[in-house]
Formats: structure tokens, C-alpha cells, sequence
């Protein structure tokens, strides 16, 4: 490659590390972030539908209850 | 917590935020794209130190060294651009939590402050990593890093206090004030470099700022961008908070039940 050339670009391969790792962190980080939200997200749902389960099955145990000593 | 807003017929309705924060994310990782392609593909390196002597590069003379590491500009200027935006919306509703003592806004200047300190992460990632290739160090105490290393230190400060008041409406109103006063150094270091010129963190946001289009258009897309996907984010965090919400209700529910 022309000496000059080379000069002109010499920052491009000494700095592609550092921009690289800076766009792959900003992604990561923000990834990252998501990913943790997402999990949060999906276990919380599952303790919803769990509590909203036992919360039916009480009641219509109490009914079922209910119904045998009005007999 | 869910917004709602008359039809024609007075009726309530549900405004969808969870589509909508659905599409701000698919929205803004396309303009992010955007950014990045272009940032690569088209924008055009800026000038570095001086060559010893002129090269022919592409039909025009150039006489510096071309700064790739310019690039990180792309990202990280609009990921610093919607940290402060983030920490003043945070402002905002500790200013309406101390006007109206509802917990909803101390709720939201909570989550406002969570999704501002990630993308202050992300800002001082990306800037270290620049100052370092081009500077050689991991850090200088010029004007702009300063007042961000101390709105840095005052977000994480805001959640070291809520951690450490036990009674929640005592933490809400000592949380809604500290924000309001990590939000005042948003502005200054914004503006610093207005103040105390820097060679580190020349004034870009002017009408005469010097960005070509083939710059200029990447930079506002990453701007739009960035906020875009700030706010999906902060949309998924108050779902993930209205669930814990439903959780302690239920948890409630159940209780009495079995009593």
C-alpha cells in the first residue's frame, strides 16, 4: 500500500477495536437490561396466573361448601 | 396506573401503551440501525493530526490522518442525549409526586431514573473506550466528564437514599426532591461545553454545527432512535411494575379468602 495511504488511514485498524467494543457494549448493555426485564416480566405473570388459580379454586371450594350445608 | 381516554361517546377506553411501546422499540432499533449503517457505509471520517505529506484519496487531496474512531459519536452522543432526557422527565414527576402526593409519579420518576442510569452506563462505556484510543487515557477532568461523572454519582445516589428510608411516603417525598436536584446538573453538563469550550466535547446541537448531511442524518436518526427505545423500555419497566402491583393485590385476595 502506498506509505502515504497507510499514514492517512493508520488510526482505522488501531481504533476498530474501540469501536467496536463500544457499539457492541451500548448494545449489550441495553440487551442486557431488556433480557433481565423480559424474565422479570414473564415470572411475575406466572405468579399471577398461579395466585389467580388458587383464588378460583378457593372460592369454588367455599361454594361447593356453602352448597352442602344449605343441604 | 393505565391511561384511558373518552371515545365519542364518552366511554372510556384503554389507550394501547403496551402496543405502543411495542412499535417505539421496533421503530427505534430501525433507526439505530439506520444510524449505524450509515455511520459506517457513508458518513465520512473526520480529520485527524496532520499527514507529513497530502494523499489522493477517492479523487480529493487529504492532508490529515483519518479518525475512525470518530464513529463512536453515532452512539454515544445520542445514548448521553436520552440519559438527560430520562433524568429531567424523572424530574418532572418528582415535581408532580410533591404538587399532588400520588404514588404513580413517585413510581414513574423511579423507573425514569432506572432507564436514565442505563443509558448513562452506556454513555460512559462508549465515551471511555473513545477518550482512551484517542487520548491514550481511560479519563480527564475537562468539563463535560466532570459534571456527567457527578449527575453519575447523583442517580446512583437517588436510589443508595431510597433504599435507606423505610417509610414509603417519607422516601417518596426525600426521592422526588434529591431528582429534582440531580436533574439541575442535566442541563449544566448539556450546556457546559457552551461555558468552557473543549477540544474533547466540541458544541455539535447548533445551527452552524459543521455536520455534513451524510453525518447529520445518521446523528438524528440515532437521536430518534435512542429515545425510541428509551421509551420502550421504560414502558416495559412500569408493566413489569403495574404486575407487581397485581401481585400484592391478589396476594391480598388470597389472604382473605383464607381467613
Amino acid at each position: 500500500m502506498d506509505p502515504v495511504l497507510a499514514d492517512a488511514y493508520s488510526t482505522v485498524l488501531s481504533g476498530a477495536p474501540y469501536v467496536i467494543g463500544a457499539y457492541a457494549l451500548i448494545w449489550v448493555v441495553l440487551f442486557a437490561f431488556v433480557v433481565a426485564l423480559l424474565a422479570k416480566s414473564k415470572k411475575t405473570q406466572r405468579d399471577i396466573d398461579d395466585l389467580r388459580e388458587s383464588i378460583e379454586r378457593r372460592s369454588r371450594k367455599e361454594e361447593r361448601q356453602k352448597g352442602r350445608d344449605a343441604e | 396506573m393505565t391511561k384511558t381516554s373518552s371515545d365519542a361517546m364518552g366511554t372510556r377506553r384503554r389507550l394501547p401503551w403496551e402496543t405502543i411501546a411495542i412499535v417505539a422499540v421496533i421503530l427505534g432499533c430501525a433507526l439505530t440501525t439506520v444510524d449505524f449503517l450509515w455511520a459506517f457505509l457513508r458518513a465520512p471520517m473526520v480529520a485527524g493530526a496532520r499527514l507529513e505529506e497530502p494523499a489522493l484519496i477517492g479523487g480529493t487531496v487529504v492532508t490529515t490522518k483519518m479518525l475512525f474512531s470518530q464513529k463512536i459519536f453515532y452512539f454515544h452522543v445520542p445514548v448521553a442525549i436520552v440519559s438527560f432526557a430520562f433524568v429531567i422527565v424523572a424530574a418532572v414527576y418528582a415535581v408532580l409526586f410533591l404538587a399532588r402526593r400520588s404514588e404513580r409519579y413517585d413510581v414513574r420518576c423511579r423507573l425514569c431514573m432506572q432507564v436514565g442510569l442505563i443509558f448513562i452506563i452506556a454513555t460512559m462505556i462508549s465515551g471511555d473506550l473513545w477518550t482512551r484510543h484517542d487520548w491514550g487515557v481511560w479519563w480527564v477532568w475537562e468539563p463535560r466528564l466532570t459534571t456527567y461523572f457527578i449527575l453519575t454519582l447523583l442517580v446512583i445516589a437517588y436510589f443508595i437514599l431510597r433504599a435507606a428510608i423505610d417509610d414509603p411516603e417519607r422516601r417518596a417525598r426525600f426521592s422526588a426532591v434529591f431528582a429534582i436536584i440531580a436533574a439541575i446538573d442535566a442541563p449544566i453538563s448539556f450546556m457546559i461545553t457552551r461555558l468552557i469550550p473543549s477540544s474533547i466535547h466540541p458544541v455539535v446541537l447548533r445551527s452552524d454545527s459543521g455536520l455534513s448531511p451524510d453525518m447529520l442524518i445518521p446523528f438524528l436518526c440515532g437521536i430518534f432512535g435512542m429515545a425510541l427505545v428509551g421509551f420502550g423500555i421504560y414502558r416495559l419497566r412500569l408493566r413489569i411494575e403495574e404486575q407487581a402491583a397485581e401481585v400484592e393485590q391478589l396476594k391480598r385476595e388470597f389472604e382473605q379468602t383464607v381467613a
